[in-house]
């Protein structure tokens, strides 16, 4: 049986960084990926943060791939601005929180991690491949087993292998966890879901729409009424060409009050002020209904091509690598694709009726669950030999808008780097020498203070950027609580009170239906400015998102229902984001193929990720 | 060291849309697109197998003009070889496949240097040519033992033997899968159903190293390419080409057509009235007519 020093579970972010990190420390370490190629199973909202800390080490994307970076990888845009929008109908009230993003903060980053996550795939296979270790995709595994002093690892495709260490790095659904039973599921409390649209808006238009210079970018959180009353909110964030157009909620709040996750979209999308942000001029085809079908079978044909030719064009004019037509000969100056564009466009208009609309572009839905590290994040993230890292550890930083999941992957990803490195040095890799380790390393990272203490000077800079809202005529007890807490004693008394009480008893408080529905409703109301959108965004169905999706169907399911008539299962009629739970008489019963694993259904069935190069393949993510 | 010797063949791309045709139905070359033909790249994909699973080396030989080169650059991608071999000479035009087998007879006697090769590979017949002989001539010629229609193998470097599956379909009889061992060298012609199974760590791993290698080799495949004449080759010039060649062509059949159940049409989209009898047509499959 083949035998290796480490095995990573996993080929995100996080998983990449362990990798690469191990390599870099010469030790070899292989990474196994279920998904065809790396970054098609990877979905995040997302932002990657770099942080700082004064005093404690923080270990960021840069340190574990090149200080070049910022400048190599295909990042999207630095996140310059940022912005908390209260809504309540045509009103919104907008905060700028930009302090509150730049606190300890180098840089953040928008991303797409299917553009990402093969960058660091290949930085960090070129490293192990000089210790005898690499990256294999389109392996899923099944099982480990320990059997005497042996670590066997058991794959759908490969031979088993016999492995000193694992690093698990397979996400909040980690199969991993559920092998070895390290952990229990996470409970619907103890985590977000997230719901998210990928909308094309041409390169220029994004950076004078949001006003932002070459290469910058912007985040915006929405609280209030775009809800539907649960805990949680909206975010946009800009990338280069596309924007990221999400929802997260807690799992707990959605069951209670169950709403199907594309509605979470939809409802955003229907906001004034967001429907605005993705406006784009889209060409919609006359239906010709007084032609007959042959008649307008012919005109779609024709049309189809031309507006092919015209959104190509436009892109590429809109972006700042238009002077390549001219290059390639194509065209001779700029102004030649401008009036190119627009004679196709007069062609469209004049010949076939096309009329140019204000309308949005979609290309992908997805969705995910999000840990939320403050109540679920692993106090061992070990097992064995086994160290868990970023969600499979069930570790990230959501408190209000500070939120952070990729950059606490990286984090960990190096300290169980470190820990095993060490173990692999003294041939040592039980639990109390290499879990322990690994735990006290952890323990060390100021994400994991974030995660379990509350911050009095984040919330000092929190209370700086709320300071002039006058909060008295929306919620007296809140605003009398505000003017306390400028109080630089009060405040002092109060942080190191609930400190001590922990999260556990502050966070129903601070995370509610109050914090995020009714105040932000109640500020927009009475503070915010009305905001009119010009146009009805035309919303695709769900079928239609899902029909945009790709897929290599397995034809065995890799979910089983185990209660065909619980009431959790008949709530996912509703709250799976691809509908693939339906009724058949009184049971509810799984159809597949649309999955896109999100594992909001997890904890009511035996859930598996797919066999290996199954299920979606994501191109944004 | 196993080493492992591929011979591949420049052909016509007959997919669609990358074929043309002379008004007469012959094939127009000049307009046709070349690659490497799809049989070459499966005895490529057989090579690769080894040099993933038994570290072999990799001498990949073609015969035919300069431009043949594109195929052996096609080839590096795949198997990431060692040594690539073009034996390109006037004198060998015309050839059939006899003398052709003796031109790569005499090429594989060259790959890397005069070393023997343990294992010749070839496709199981051109996508132009059809008669799948000369792979086996030229092991006649070489003196190895020939196995055809290979579709899986493995090899026991320690007895230096291969231990080859082969499928035998023979009209009115059921398929046979025969397994057979042979001393080294061989000759193996791959069947068209051969498919490279990784399924250790080590292998995918390597695999990829080999890969990555491979294409990057190929960016600069001049660097391994050797150009051989019929001197270089020390050929019997009566041997090779047309005086070599036994086959007497009575008669030149027109290449058939790839066999289509469609018929196409270049319709003008930007005038609806092309369209009419195409959209008649769609309404009458769609009706079931």
């Amino acid at each position: 049986m083949e035998q290796f020093d480490a095995a990573i579970i996993g080929g995100g972010s996080a998983g990449l960084s362990a990798l690469k990190k191990l390599s870099d420390l010469n030790k070899s370490a292989i990474l196994i990926e279920a998904g065809n190629q790396i970054g098609t199973k990877n979905v995040s909202g997302g932002i990657l943060y770099s942080k700082q800390d004064p005093h404690r080490r923080i270990y960021n994307v840069e340190d574990v791939f090149g200080s070049d970076f910022a400048s190599s990888a295909p990042i999207e845009r630095l996140i310059k601005k940022y912005f908390l929008h209260a809504t309540s109908k045509n009103k919104i009230f907008t905060l700028d929180i930009t302090a509150l993003h730049e606190y300890k903060t180098n840089f953040g980053y928008s991303i797409l991690l299917n553009r990402l996550n093969p960058w660091l795939a290949q930085l960090a296979s070129e490293s192990a491949d000089k210790h005898g270790g690499g990256i294999i995709t389109g392996v899923h595994v099944s099982d480990i087993q320990w059997i005497e002093d042996k670590t066997i690892v058991k794959t759908n495709e490969l031979e088993e292998f016999q492995v000193k260490s694992i690093i698990a790095a397979d996400g909040v659904n980690s199969e991993v966890a559920e092998i070895t039973k390290a952990r229990q599921k996470f409970k619907p409390e103890e985590v977000y879901f997230g719901v998210k649209v990928i909308i094309k808006l041409p390169e220029n238009i994004i950076e004078e729409r949001f006003h932002l210079n070459s290469s910058e970018g912007s985040a915006h959180l929405f609280a209030g009424d775009i809800t539907l009353n649960h805990v949680g909110g909206g975010f946009l964030y800009t990338n280069r060409e596309t924007l990221s157009l999400g929802a997260v909620y807690h799992y707990g709040s959605l069951l209670s009050n169950p709403v199907t996750p594309s509605e979470l979209i939809n409802v955003l999308i229907k906001n004034p002020l967001i429907s605005e942000y993705i406006k784009d001029e889209v060409p919609l085809r006359n239906e010709n209904a007084d032609l007959s079908k042959e008649d307008q079978l012919k005109v779609q044909l024709s049309v189809s091509k031309l507006i092919k030719t015209y959104n190509e064009l436009r892109y590429k004019y809109f972006s700042k690598n238009n002077v390549e037509l001219v290059e390639s000969g194509k065209f001779t100056n700029i102004e030649e694709i401008r009036s190119k564009i627009d004679s196709i466009k007069q062609d469209l208009i004049g010949k076939y009726g096309v009329q140019f609309v204000n309308n949005y572009v979609e290309l992908e839905y997805s969705a995910k669950l999000i840990p939320d590290g403050k109540r679920c994040q692993m106090r061992k993230p070990y097992y064995r030999n086994i160290l868990f890292i970023g969600d499979a550890a069930g570790r990230g930083i959501f408190i209000g808008p500070k939120i952070e999941g990729l950059n606490v992957g990286i984090d960990d990803a190096v300290r169980a780097s470190i820990a095993i490195s060490r173990s692999l040095e003294n041939n040592n890799f039980d639990s109390g020498y290499m879990g322990s380790y690994y735990e006290s390393l952890v323990n060390e990272s100021p994400y994991t203070r974030d995660m379990t203490k509350i911050d009095k000077d984040y919330l000092t800079l929190f209370l700086n950027v709320v300071r002039n809202i006058s909060m008295d005529s929306i919620d007296p007890r809140l605003a009398i609580g505000l003017r306390l807490m400028k109080n630089t004693r009060f405040r002092r008394v109060a942080v190191g009170l609930a400190n001590i009480l922990g999260y556990n008893k502050i966070l129903p408080i601070v995370e509610s239906e109050q914090t995020y529905v009714r105040v932000p409703n109640l500020l927009a109301n009475k503070l915010g400015n009305i905001v009119t959108s010009s146009y009805v965004p035309v919303i695709p169905t769900l079928s239609e998102r899902i029909a945009k999706l790709q897929y290599n169907d397995d034809s065995e399911p890799h979910i089983i229902v185990e209660d065909r008539r619980s009431e959790f299962m008949k709530k996912l009629l509703l709250l799976c984001p691809t509908n693939c739970y339906s009724y058949e008489g009184e049971d509810v019963i799984l159809q597949h193929e649309g999955c896109v694993e999100c594992g909001s259904c997890s904890i009511g069935t035996k859930w598996k990720h797919p066999k290996g190069e199954k299920g979606i393949i994501y191109r944004y993510g | 060291m196993l080493n492992v010797g591929v011979i591949i063949k420049l052909e016509p791309d007959f997919s669609e849309g990358n074929v043309s045709y002379n008004s007469d139905g012959t094939l127009n070359r000049a307009e046709t697109k070349n690659i490497l033909g799809p049989h070459s790249a499966i005895a490529c994909n057989a090579a690769f197998y080894c040099k993933v699973k038994y570290e072999a080396r990799i001498s990949i030989g073609t015969m035919g003009p300069p431009i043949a080169e594109s195929a052996l650059k096609q080839a590096q991608v795949l198997t990431d070889a060692e040594e690539l071999n073009l034996y390109s000479d006037r004198l060998f035009a015309g050839a059939d496949t006899l003398a052709t087998a003796e031109v790569l007879k005499n090429g594989i006697g060259k790959m890397f240097g005069e070393n023997k090769i343990d294992i010749v590979f070839s496709g199981h017949r051109a996508s132009d040519g059809e008669t799948g002989q000369t792979g086996p001539q030229t092991a006649w010629k070489l003196g190895y033992t020939f196995l055809g229609n290979v579709i899986g193998f493995d090899i026991d470097l320690g007895r230096n033997v291969v231990i080859a599956k082969r499928l035998i379909s023979l009209q009115g009889m059921d398929i046979i899968i025969e397994e057979i061992e042979s001393s080294l060298p061989v000759f193996i012609t791959i069947d068209p159903s051969y498919r490279s199974i990784f399924n250790t760590v080590s292998q995918r791993l390597a695999a990829n190293k080999f890969r990555k290698e491979g294409t990057k080799r190929s960016e600069e495949y001049r660097q391994f390419l050797r150009v051989f004449d019929s001197k270089k080759l020390d050929l019997d010039p009566k041997r090779v080409g047309l005086p070599g060649s036994p086959t007497i062509v009575y008669r030149v059949e027109k290449i058939p057509r790839a066999k289509t159940n469609r018929k196409t049409e270049v319709i003008d989209p930007s005038n609806p009235n092309t369209l009419s009898p195409l959209i008649a047509k769609i309404i009458q499959i769609v009706r079931g007519e």
